[in-house]
């Protein structure tokens, strides 16, 4: 050892200039990606078929962004009931809005309309039912999922059922959901549970049936009892594939959560998208197909991404 | 490589031992062995004579039919803190670093995380792997994984260890070298060993005493005393008469057995599946 590290010493000085230059050079080479292109491209394509159409037909992007900036700052009071149940509609120069306050002078006025958006109960309903229903699915999953993968007998008995209930797709239990539980929370957050929980359920016991028996029999040799077993090797050894299932079960969720929010709910993205729809707002909808791309992504960087990133590195190539 | 302290070993005694996979496919029938404490015991026969089914047997991973394996006059489980087991494969655990896995069955027993970490260095220093504390196993060589294995296994201070091709997965020049600080070990330690091999030479630089497996269903076929004398030196044995006298002698007994009623294909492919299941 002492040897060649007398020799590394004395090229150190050589070689780092060296690596200098081969270091960017690699460095351009191996992350040259072309994944930055994928969403302008889709923004161009977005833009040139949006041209021949009128605006309130197809909008163009930015005036989504318009839209979604008004949407999330500023309450948008188009409609007013009067006393005897009449609807009048206020003339766009009407409403009240950020603007217009700040251009008459009145800051305080202005603040207290920002983030006051109608997005927001939308989001956060839909977020908020997402973590009902994905949730339980999670502790549905694991808990029946191991079950399966120990159990011969369990896994014999679950497996035709998740069959069963991922031949049928989920939304077609809203309108049953709807009639017993009537619109709103308990009815998503089940139909959400349906689809999610199953192949999550396969996806971990495939999983561990996976974990290497001679692992386990390593950790047997070594004295390991059954708990330690569970604790020390089959939970560390299940970590890439229960990530696995909850990527699955999230994107399961969130597509039918959208779903059942257009049947059995009065608010969510889902339902602002089919309201925007039903009244041919197409700049809402877009900015809600938008908005439900856009968590999708931020769950996968923030959630499953750093988990992925913490066994990547120790996975046998 | 740094001095381990004597652990000593233990007498292993396998008593009219029966064990069949199925009612057509039995393996061993009246098998009896007695290893006495501390001796280097190796397991010669070829493929799917039953040579890792034997192995699981002692370990306790396959219950016999009938009969007994006893460990110091007591029935052997796979827990056992006594027993040590080498696998053809490392098997470390890919998520523990190096110094964690070595440390692993210390764990199990529940002792303290400074405690286990001093033995479980000194254990690494004594194969040799000590620097090599925080590396991943992906990240170490098939020989280094091997070591770290040995090492795993050490901690316990097991008195019998089972070893099954541990290096067969190794390059000859580097299966010579850990051989040779096998033997090292063993000298210092003086544990039982009942090492499987299916490489003649191995059997005979390591062992005091060679059993050649029949054709199943069966047990031994033959066994040969090996009085090579101790220290033992690769190239030194493997220049005496004796070494290739014991070689010829194996040849012949391994030669005889194969031309014993052979198995057909699909018997030795339920043979490896039993012994990959259990």
């Amino acid at each position: 050892m002492s040897a060649p590290a007398v020799e590394m010493k004395q090229d150190k000085k050589l070689d780092s200039d060296k690596e200098k230059i081969t270091g960017w050079v690699n460095v351009i080479r191996n992350n040259a990606s072309w994944s930055w292109v994928s969403l302008p491209s889709l923004f161009l394509v977005w833009m040139l078929v949006a041209i021949p159409f009128e605006s309130y037909i197809l909008p163009q992007p930015w005036e989504v962004a318009d839209e979604a900036w008004n949407e999330m700052m500023f309450p948008t009071v188009s409609e007013v009931m009067d006393d005897d149940g009449e609807i009048t509609i206020i003339p766009e120069a009407d409403r009240p809005s950020v603007w217009k306050f700040i251009a008459k002078g009145e800051p305080s006025n202005a603040l207290a309309h920002l983030f006051r958006g109608e997005l927001w109960p939308h989001v956060g309903w839909s977020l908020l039912e997402e973590v009902g229903g994905f949730g339980a699915a999670i502790i549905f999953s694991v808990l029946f999922g191991f079950l399966a993968g120990f159990f011969k007998g369990f896994r014999e008995y679950i497996v035709p059922l998740n069959g069963l209930f991922m031949a049928i797709p989920p939304i077609a239990w809203a309108p049953l959901m709807v009639i017993i539980f009537g619109l709103g929370y308990t009815t998503i957050v089940i139909v959400i549970f349906i689809s999610a929980v199953n192949p999550m359920i396969l996806t971990i016991m495939e999983g561990v049936l996976q974990i290497q028996g001679q692992e386990v029999r390593a950790a047997r040799v070594l004295g390991a009892r059954k708990w330690q077993l569970f604790l020390y090797v089959y939970l560390p050894a299940s970590l890439p594939f229960v990530t696995a299932a909850l990527r699955i079960g999230f994107s399961q969720a969130w597509r039918a959560l959208v779903a059942a929010e257009m049947i059995g709910a009065s608010v969510g993205l889902g339902y602002m998208v089919q309201t925007a729809g039903e009244v041919g707002n197409s700049r809402l909808v877009l900015l809600g197909i938008t908005m439900i791309g856009l968590f999708s992504y931020l769950f996968e960087r923030t959630l499953f991404r750093p988990i992925e990133k913490r066994y990547e590195v120790w996975r046998l190539e | 490589m740094t001095k381990g302290n004597h652990i000593g070993g233990d007498n292993l005694v396998i008593e009219d031992l029966n064990f069949a996979y199925s009612n057509n496919l039995k393996i061993f029938e009246k098998l009896n062995i007695d290893v006495k404490p501390g001796e280097f015991l190796a397991v010669l026969g070829p493929s799917g004579c039953g040579k890792t089914t034997f192995l699981n047997l002692l370990a306790g991973f396959y219950q016999p039919d009938s009969g007994t394996s006893q460990l110091r006059g007591e029935a052997i489980t796979p827990e056992d803190p006594h027993l040590g087991y080498i696998f053809q494969a490392a098997n470390l655990f890919p998520w523990l670093n190096t110094i964690e896995n070595v440390e692993f069955g210390l764990r199990m027993t529940g002792m303290g995380p400074e405690k286990r970490r001093e033995i479980a260095l000194k254990n690494l220093e004594m194969v040799g792997l000590k620097g090599f504390e925080e590396f991943l196993p992906n990240k170490l060589s098939g020989g280094m994984r091997q070591r770290a294995s040995i090492a795993r296994a050490l901690c316990l201070e097991p008195h019998l260890l089972l070893m099954d091709e541990p290096f067969s997965a190794l390059d000859e020049i580097l299966r010579d070298k850990m051989n040779d600080e096998l033997l090292q070990l063993w000298d210092q330690l003086g544990q039982t060993i009942v090492f499987i091999t299916h490489s003649i030479e191995e059997a005979i630089y390591l062992s005091d005493r060679i059993l050649v497996l029949a054709r199943p269903p069966g047990g031994i076929y033959k066994e040969v005393i090996n009085k090579l004398p101790r220290p033992r030196d690769l190239r030194e044995t493997k220049s005496s008469e004796l070494f290739w006298e014991y070689k010829k002698e194996l040849n012949n007994l391994i030669q005889e057995v194969q031309a014993q009623a052979p198995l057909d294909e699909s018997e030795i492919a339920e043979l490896e599946l039993g012994a990959k299941n259990g």
